[in-house]
């Protein structure tokens, strides 16, 4: 028998019985929608993410300090270890110094250019307020850290790092319009005013950096404003004028690039913890984003198996009724000499019909919402009209694949139950089978 | 019919159920049928006339005893040998037609070649001309249900031609029918015996259709109890064969059943 009349009678099977072939097909459905609708907003969520990376040119950026800081903070998130004995050799605060010794140390870690290595100051703003608006508004803000970093700007560019002439600002999207600008074009070469206070509030500076560049909406930049180099260290300057000398001298947190296509990250990361520093990259700040999505993600998608497991059990039940259904059409087969092989072939087939169009289903209507969803969160007023680069629901030819594969593997697994029987079905039993 | 021995049986012996419970369906048939000949298997419910039928279509195994066809073993072939011999040698006609009934006719006729792998126009063709022997060429497209019962068993006989077999088996072919339908149906199984030459072997109750055939082989309790030839019959009874091969059967102890019954 040819494989093509197999195929087309498994397929005309399936349509004698339309009831039951569309409630075991739904079944797979069920499935086939969760797991890859699961896999479409996690293949969203990353390539937003994604993107979000590229845009920030994490590559070669790491972000160094002590190792007891990172402690300090992994301390506290895995708190239902309960609390840590003391250590009188450690410094409980939290955030360690780190020594003048260590920067010279890590300045010659192979791969990490040692010109790249500087101090990364918090710094903080009062508020922001331009000539346009009287109003004043507070805003984050952050030091461009050097090397690779890039910043997605909706105009403008990115601030002159090695400029020490003139202050200079990106700012973030929603702040063009608070100013009393009409849009990013406009604010691009206009100073805005920004206000610094020391941190004990003896007295207000005021600085009035230039707009280069306007920032979009992202996950990354988080709304922070980025300054210049010059204007970091003259604001960190204002908010530490009242510092203890020591204090001020003290370095908590470094930013620096390294050779990232030809030294191993987890070579350097080694050598920084032999000198008691701790690094992390752009990959592992978004790893931390992306872990939480994955975390629920991955719960639906087990919802979703769990579902197809289920609708395994219908390929199975419907199946067996079949086979107890068409026993006699099965012996007449035989007689005419059918092989047990093809019978077999027939009733798997079935069971790989109905996953295939069961996934495909699914699918089809993952799709449907999916695409309907994202047009819906992007319009005006929308959920993610702020994020024009984010689609909610991304179908990859991957994953569709690999559902499709999945489901069809299972059908096929549950199919060959009922096709046993079937094939071993003698066929003067069968024809005699009232 | 010519003398070839189409289908023998040595020793046959079929039995169902283990120890206690061992039933025996057939106990030592030795039987000859020649190419061409039309052979009624007859006897009373039970006697295993359906069972030598379905082991003689190679449908079933023999507990002992040798079934050749055209003189070959058939115990020696594979399973995939047996059901291409029964693909491509044999049609089967059954009492209660086994048809699927929400199909087309053609399907149904269809089923034999589509097993064997033909291509489609050519199963088509061969379909068609098998149903235009049965007289049913203007239904190939209705649906098997829809026909009448002497029309539906035209179909199944069009199905067991189809592949130009050498051998039907019919299984009570007009159990099911009244006697006029019946009567066409014998006809046309006779016809085809006649003009094409295809070995007819018939299972039945029927004593006017058995008369009909060349010979009849009357099944007692799993023995042939004895076989009888129709003088009436066209073509010249090869004497000599069954002469020695009822003999044979006699031998094997048809007289002495009873008392090894009671």
């Amino acid at each position: 028998m040819k494989l093509i009349d197999i195929i087309k009678d498994a397929n005309r099977n399936l349509l004698r019985n339309k009831l039951r072939s569309f409630l075991t097909i739904l079944a797979i459905f069920i499935g086939s929608f969760s797991i890859i609708s699961t896999s479409a907003i996690q293949a969203g969520v990353n390539d937003f993410i994604d993107g979000q990376v590229n845009s920030y040119g994490g590559e070669g950026y790491l972000a160094i300090a002590s190792k007891d800081s990172f402690e300090a903070i992994e301390n506290l998130q895995n708190a239902s270890d309960g609390p840590l004995e003391y250590n009188p050799d450690k410094i409980q605060t939290g955030a360690t110094a780190i020594e003048p010794a260590t920067i010279a140390k890590l300045k010659d870690i192979a791969g990490i250019d040692p010109d790249s290595v500087q101090e990364q100051k918090t710094i903080s703003v009062d508020y922001i307020t331009s000539a346009q608006t009287d109003k004043k508004y507070i805003l984050s803000a952050e030091a461009l850290p050097p090397g690779h970093i890039k910043v997605d700007t909706v105009a403008g560019t990115t601030p002159d790092l090695n400029n020490r002439d003139e202050y200079q600002i990106l700012l973030p999207e929603d702040y063009v319009s608070a100013l009393g600008y009409d849009d990013a074009a406009a604010i691009i070469g206009q100073t805005v005013t920004l206000g610094v206070v020391d941190q004990y509030r003896h007295e207000t500076k005021k600085f009035t950096p230039k707009v280069v560049g306007v920032i979009a909406p992202g996950v990354v930049s988080l709304g922070y404003a980025y300054t210049n180099t010059f204007l970091a260290d003259d604001i960190y300057a204002e908010n530490s004028k009242y510092y203890p000398a020591e204090l001020k001298e003290q370095v908590f947190a470094l930013t620096a690039s390294y050779d990232y296509q030809n030294y191993d990250i987890a070579t350097i990361k080694d050598e920084l913890e032999e000198i008691g520093l701790s690094a992390m990259t752009v990959e592992d700040i978004i790893g931390q984003i992306k872990s939480f999505f994955d975390v629920i993600l991955g719960v639906f998608k087990i919802f979703g198996f769990i579902a197809l497991l289920a609708a395994g059990i219908g390929i199975v039940n419907t199946l067996f009724m079949s086979v107890q259904e068409r026993t006699r059409e099965i012996g007449l087969d035989k007689a005419l000499g059918m092989s047990s092989r093809h019978v077999f072939l027939g009733f798997t087939l079935e069971a790989i019909s109905l996953g295939f169009w069961g996934s495909l289903f699914g699918i089809a209507v993952s799709m449907t919402i999916g695409h309907l969803a994202n047009t819906a969160f992007h319009a005006e007023n929308g959920l993610l009209a702020a994020f024009p680069t984010f689609n909610l629901a991304t179908y990859t030819i991957h994953d569709i694949i690999n559902v499709v594969i999945l489901i069809i593997f299972i059908a096929f697994i549950a199919g060959t139950l009922p096709a046993r029987q079937a094939s071993r079905k003698n066929p003067i039993d069968a024809l005699r089978y009232e | 019919m010519s003398n070839h021995v189409i289908l023998s049986t040595h020793g046959l012996r079929k039995s169902y159920g283990k120890r206690d419970n061992r039933f025996e369906a057939l106990r030592g048939i030795n039987i000859s049928i020649k190419q061409g000949e039309t052979v009624a298997i007859v006897g009373k419910s039970g006697s295993g006339k359906s069972t030598l039928m379905h082991l003689l279509a190679l449908l079933d195994k023999p507990t002992k005893g040798i079934i050749e066809l055209d003189g070959a073993d058939t115990s020696k072939l594979r399973q995939g040998q047996l059901n291409r011999l029964r693909n491509k040698k044999f049609g089967f006609v059954f009492q209660s037609f086994f048809m699927n009934a929400n199909d087309s006719v053609l399907n149904n006729v269809i089923l034999p070649l589509k097993i064997a792998g033909l291509r489609s126009h050519r199963r088509r063709r061969q379909a068609m001309h098998a149903l235009k022997t049965v007289g049913l060429e203007s239904k190939a497209k209705n649906k098997a249900n829809d026909l009448s019962g002497g029309q539906k068993q035209r179909v199944c006989i069009a199905r067991a031609i189809v592949n130009e077999p050498e051998i039907i088996f019919a299984d009570e072919p007009t159990g099911n029918l009244d006697s006029v339908t019946g009567g066409k149906i014998e006809d046309l199984l006779f016809e085809l015996n006649r003009k094409q030459g295809i070995t007819l072997i018939i299972v039945t109750h029927d004593a006017e259709l058995a008369k009909k055939c060349d010979r009849q082989i009357r099944l007692v309790d799993g023995r042939v109890a004895d076989e009888s030839t129709n003088p009436k019959r066209r073509t010249p009874k090869p004497t000599s064969y069954f002469t020695h091969d009822t003999g044979d059967t006699d031998a094997d102890g048809i007289l002495n059943t009873d008392k090894e019954e009671a």
